[in-house]
């Protein structure tokens, strides 16, 4: 723990802070069914988006456990994306519904913490939508280059 | 006769409410006292922190840690006791996550000072206290992260029962494992399917003795706390607080109790935003000093 908590102090701040050109490296959590399927249209339809996303696939957004984001922060990701299906299109009928309640009570608690509640960001994107997800990603990789590194980032 | 086990019991920034716990063994503690023999235990005993400084290191037995650190000197301790003592016990919610004092991490350590010494309404003429003192620690951490521990054993605090199990278990030489259960698993109220439309305050509208206090509306935190008080607070209606701590293997009690508020909550996001206006306070009452949002902000602190 101590022998860690040395190192990557210095490295973080000669690398990262100091590089004009940020690029932030974030988390994107998309659904089986909607989300990780619109990407995959994104992509097949040669749409252009920032390669900052870095795509878990998980079953339904209603898998995704607040820690995971949370986990997510703490390891050094600049943002968290989940994107999941529009309320009413869920696959598993209410994983995203419950999804939203819990993103709702965590960016609260984020906020609370003293720490930016931007960088974590909800979506829905179907299917069909390759390019609103691709407007989502693009919307959040400007907000979280505005908002510059995670402070909490070690270096790679 | 048995050879009797070396014991130091220490406190650090706490209410020493897990001393309270030990004592409150009352005729019991006979049992188990033949058997002790007590080196160092501020708490009741005029032992100095000298006196522990002198004894060889290891040759403590058992060492229970009550606490967190919340100045310089208890972190001096800590490690003291982790030199002098073979096994050493995280004794009580405080040891273990940082206690209730950690929700103060929610804020910088100049704004806490300033809030207790200079601005709070009793003060006049206020000053931060800093000379002949140890200094204060930036945030609290859980013990568990400054050295390491041999056993955890949560608890706010802990019960005169668990405290019992605990020591025979350690003087016998036996594991002390922490139990899979939870708080709900304990309580003897009948529980539904789920599903809360509305969230009450404690003290907002009439409990039925009988059912579920969370099926109710009543944030009751017992799904998502280790069940070893035997369900207390619910058996007399008031809600589970999660002062236990997760069970193990849950990496952050707040996120889980977030996770499965989402899950039965049949509310709008927005209602069941508003019905929690201190999620931090509500839902990591004693560990907010082990969570990933407290470890987050002290990594940005380091960053600056």
């Amino acid at each position: 723990m101590t022998a860690t908590s040395q190192e990557p102090k210095t490295a973080t701040k000669s690398k990262r802070k100091k590089a004009k050109g940020f690029e932030p490296r974030i988390v994107a959590f998309c659904c089986n069914w909607c989300s990780y399927a619109g990407a995959d249209l994104a992509g097949t339809s040669r749409m252009q988006m920032p390669p900052n996303v870095r795509i878990i696939r998980v079953n339904c957004t209603g898998r995704i456990d607040p820690s995971f984001i949370l986990d997510a922060l703490n390891q050094g990701a600049d943002g968290v994306l989940i994107s999941g299906c529009h309320p009413g299109d869920c696959h598993y009928s209410t994983g995203n519904l419950k999804m939203q309640a819990r993103f709702a009570l965590l960016q609260k608690m984020v906020e609370s913490a003293g720490l930016e509640p931007e960088r974590i960001r909800l979506q829905w994107a179907s299917a069909a939508e390759g390019d609103v997800f691709t407007e989502g990603v693009k919307t959040m990789v400007e907000t979280v280059k505005r908002l510059g590194p995670n402070p909490a980032g070690e270096s790679d | 006769m048995i050879m009797a086990k070396r014991i130091a019991l220490a406190q650090l920034t706490s209410c020493w409410g897990c001393d309270q716990s030990l004592v409150d063994l009352h005729l019991t503690l006979l049992e188990v006292l033949p058997q002790l023999e007590i080196v160092y235990w501020p708490a009741v005993v005029d032992y100095k922190l000298k006196d522990l400084e002198a004894m060889p290191d290891e040759s403590i037995h058992i060492g229970l840690v009550e606490g967190s650190c919340r100045t310089k000197e208890d972190v001096h301790l800590l490690k003291l006791m982790r030199k002098k003592a073979k096994i050493l016990v995280a004794w009580g919610s405080c040891s273990c996550y940082g206690g209730v004092q950690g929700l103060g991490n929610q804020w910088e350590l100049k704004e806490l000072l300033e809030r207790k010494f200079l601005k709070a309404d009793t003060v006049e003429d206020g000053r931060i206290p800093e000379e002949e003192m140890p200094g204060f620690t930036e945030s609290v951490v859980p013990n568990t992260e400054i050295v390491k521990f041999d056993v955890p054993f949560p608890g706010c605090p802990p019960t005169s029962e668990n405290t019992l199990e605990a020591l025979s278990a350690l003087l016998t030489g036996k594991p002390y494992d922490l139990p899979e259960k939870t708080v709900c698993d304990q309580c003897p109220k009948e529980r539904k399917e789920k599903s809360i439309t509305k969230f009450k305050r404690a003290h907002e509208g009439h409990i039925d003795p009988d059912k579920c206090l969370l099926d109710q509306g009543y944030l009751c935190l017992g799904f998502a706390t280790i069940g070893m008080c035997g369900a207390q607070c619910p058996t007399v209606n008031t809600p589970c607080k999660g002062c236990f701590g997760p069970p193990p293997g849950i990496k952050d009690h707040g996120a889980k109790i977030i996770s499965a508020l989402g899950a039965i909550a049949d509310m709008d996001p927005e209602e069941l935003e508003k019905a929690f206006p201190d999620p931090i306070g509500s839902f990591y009452f004693t560990d907010y000093g082990a969570s990933y949002l407290s470890k987050i902000r002290d990594k940005e602190r380091e960053e600056k």
